[in-house]
């Protein structure tokens, strides 16, 4: 029983933690959107704004990195 | 590989094909399970292979084998290539050629964001981003953390086994013929799926970045982190800017972190999804788990693109003076 009850925990631990991952989604989006924004108005561009984005993508992609390798911790090591 | 299309070989559309086909005969007969998960890598070797003295024993563990396989299959490639160079044609042609294309667009790229450094600093970037990418990639090849030896399982978990002489596999529960409880501990794990390896690319890279400063900027480098140079002339925005180069140092330890748990996150998280997907499907799709790899092959190439761009774009602000760099990524 209790075992079960620990298990639950870790289970909604893990969930909870993932919802951080809100604000990466949050984040990446907005940098895809005004990169897109950019590339479309100055099509020039592309290549310089590319890398930028990929790069404030990893950036903003980490934080969400950080809830799932929470979450990875709450399921498999704990 | 543009320069591999010049003949034209309608065989390789019909092993994609064959290739598909075997795989839903593979699955059907072999349904996949969910295997143990654990983070830390499996030790595949009883006794420790030497003795360090403040670390402790040090094991063979799959994730090893696995970055020496990286490494070797880099020197075969360099070989390879260096023999096309060597045969005198001006064009190479095919793996060769490809390996042509793919070096130059990377060091267009770096020198457009390094400049004048572009000569120094592009050895770190094409080297971390091609062995993160192989280490990344590996996860793709069928018997990557599948195929190892098999172990008691201890309690009520693992699965039981059927046994052909020195081979045996695990199957689901209540199949005919197969007994015991089993774990399959893998010979070979990806790379990047264990924090020591992406942890020391990380300070490899975060510690070259220091190395190349020193170099490019002398012990002016350093003052980006203690910054004296302002607080005597005006005190107040001195002080600002001696606490603004604090937290460039925590800034630049926070990038150790950050580089080794966005690789390992991403990957150790694209390895559970190739194992579990499998076992949420239903019985007759199973098959449909090889559209996960063509999604890991898009994560794997991006992720080595990123950590090996985001190491030339801080070995390039290092070596620019802090009166130029006004955006910090974090």
């Amino acid at each position: 029983m209790e075992g079960d009850i620990v298990q639950a925990a870790k289970f909604i631990g893990a969930g909870l933690a993932m919802i951080g991952a809100l604000g990466g989604g949050v984040g990446i989006g907005l940098s895809v959107q005004g990169a897109l924004e950019g590339m479309a108005r100055n099509p020039d561009t592309y290549g310089n704004l590319f890398t930028n984005m990929i790069l404030g993508i990893a950036f903003s992609e980490a934080i969400a990195i950080y809830c799932l390798v929470i979450a990875f911790l709450m399921l498999f090591v704990l | 590989m543009e320069n591999s299309q010049t003949r034209h070989r309608p065989v390789n559309r019909w092993l994609v094909l064959l290739f598909f086909v075997l795989s839903i005969i593979a699955a059907t007969i072999f349904p996949p399970i969910a295997p143990h998960i654990q983070v830390a890598p499996e030790v595949i070797s009883a006794a420790p292979l030497f003795s360090l003295p403040v670390l402790g024993n040090i094991y063979l563990t799959n994730t090893l084998v696995a970055s020496f396989i990286v490494y070797l299959s880099l020197i075969g490639i360099a070989f390879i290539v260096r023999r096309a160079i060597a045969s005198g044609e001006m064009v190479p042609r095919g793996f060769a050629g490809a390996m042509e294309a793919g070096i130059e667009a990377l060091y267009n790229l770096g020198e457009s964001t390094a400049g004048r450094w572009a000569r120094t600093i592009f050895p770190w970037f094409a080297t971390i981003f091609f062995i993160v990418l192989l280490a990344n990639w590996m996860e793709l090849f069928p018997g990557v953390d599948s195929i190892g030896s098999l172990i008691e399982a201890p309690g009520e978990e693992g699965y039981p086994a059927l046994h052909w002489g020195p081979v045996a596999a695990i199957v689901p529960e209540g199949t005919p013929g197969a007994s015991g409880r089993y774990e399959v501990i893998p010979w070979v794990r990806v790379a990047s799926t264990d924090l020591n390896f992406t942890g020391a690319l990380a300070l490899i890279a975060v510690i070259a970045t220091q190395v190349i400063g020193v170099r490019a900027q002398g012990g002016r480098y350093f003052t980006k982190f203690i910054n004296f140079t302002t607080i005597f002339k005006k005190p107040f925005l001195g002080a600002i800017d001696f606490a603004v180069g604090l937290l460039e140092l925590i800034s630049e330890l926070a990038r150790i972190l950050s580089f080794a748990f966005r690789l390992f996150g991403n990957i150790f998280a694209g390895m559970v999804l190739l194992i579990l997907v499998g076992t949420i499907l239903p019985a007759g799709a199973k098959w449909l788990q090889s559209g996960v790899l063509v999604f890991e092959f898009f994560i794997g190439a991006i992720q080595a693109f990123v950590f090996g761009l985001l190491t030339l774009v801080f070995m390039t602000m290092a070596t620019q003076g802090h009166a130029e760099e006004g955006d910090e990524g974090h």
